[in-house]
């Protein structure tokens, strides 16, 4: 018991001397700081948020591209029979 | 609702400034206890610092579910955080076999290097958790109660914790 209530005297004494402890000068601004450096996105990060804004727009872009390929083949398919059937009837 | 609730709410609606207020309000005690725990103010102030940054972290994606008070809460991040720092620094010097240097700088202040002697000179000996522990029950003057909220742990695992403490430095008493 004696024991004891040295461990626990001892251990409040401790508790005394380190009461005062205060964070060291600038500890408040440099955690700001890294709550900056959290919050800055990386230019990895960066172009990568821009890139997938982009995503809707190129698939939009991509299917119109689609489209005009086909258009444009179906176009010249119609003229070269078109030339094919002039060629016969010459 | 104190101060420290309100300022949760400002970062919760968007206001990162109001993170400055809980920092603050909190960093006094936070850096204590984390030097209480680990020995020396400079490790305190790393993983404070990285505490505070989880918080905020936590705090804009949701995932404080505001169960437990943001002191509770906060004291939880820390405890963890200098729990890890201290087994990962125990790990570091096992592995090179090495005294570890104890993380003085020039910034340290000389009173808090000779006030932090003292425990952690006597308490070194004692698993993180255990000496966590006893910081948080003899020195911080919680209750078994708020320990377990703060470990994590039942309040069987806690008072486990503190009769084996006591007991390695009763132990280490005697072989002295």
């Amino acid at each position: 018991m004696i024991e004891q209530e040295d461990i626990e005297q001892r251990l409040a004494r401790l508790a005394g001397a380190t009461d005062a402890l205060r964070p060291s000068a600038g500890f408040s601004a440099r955690v700001m700081l890294a709550l900056d450096a959290e919050a800055a996105p990386s230019f990895l990060e960066a172009a990568w948020f821009s890139a997938r804004r982009l995503v809707p727009v190129a698939a939009v872009a991509a299917a119109l591209a689609v489209v005009w390929a086909v258009q444009v083949d179906n176009s010249v398919d119609d003229e070269i029979a078109t030339s094919y059937a002039a060629v016969e009837l010459e | 609702m104190d101060i420290l609730e309100k300022a949760v709410d400002r970062v919760l609606s968007g206001d990162r400034s109001a993170f400055q207020q809980i920092v603050d309000a909190t960093s006094q005690k936070l850096v204590r206890l984390g030097a209480r725990i680990m020995g020396n103010q400079a490790d305190a102030e790393d993983v404070v610092q990285e505490a505070y940054v989880k918080a905020y972290r936590a705090l804009t994606a949701g995932e404080f579910d505001r169960r437990s008070s943001t002191n509770t809460w906060l004291y939880r991040i820390v405890v963890n955080g200098a729990i890890d720092a201290k087994r990962s620094r125990k790990r570091r010097a096992e592995a090179s076999d090495e005294l570890v240097d104890p993380g003085w700088d020039g910034a340290a202040r000389a009173e808090a290097r000779v006030a932090l002697s003292g425990p952690d000179d006597w308490l070194a000996a004692l698993p993180a958790d255990q000496r966590a522990a006893l910081v948080l029950k003899s020195m911080e003057g919680l209750n078994n109660a708020e320990i377990s909220q703060i470990m994590g742990v039942s309040e069987g695992a806690v008072e486990q914790r503190l009769v084996r403490a006591r007991a390695a430095l009763r132990q280490k008493r005697e072989q002295s």
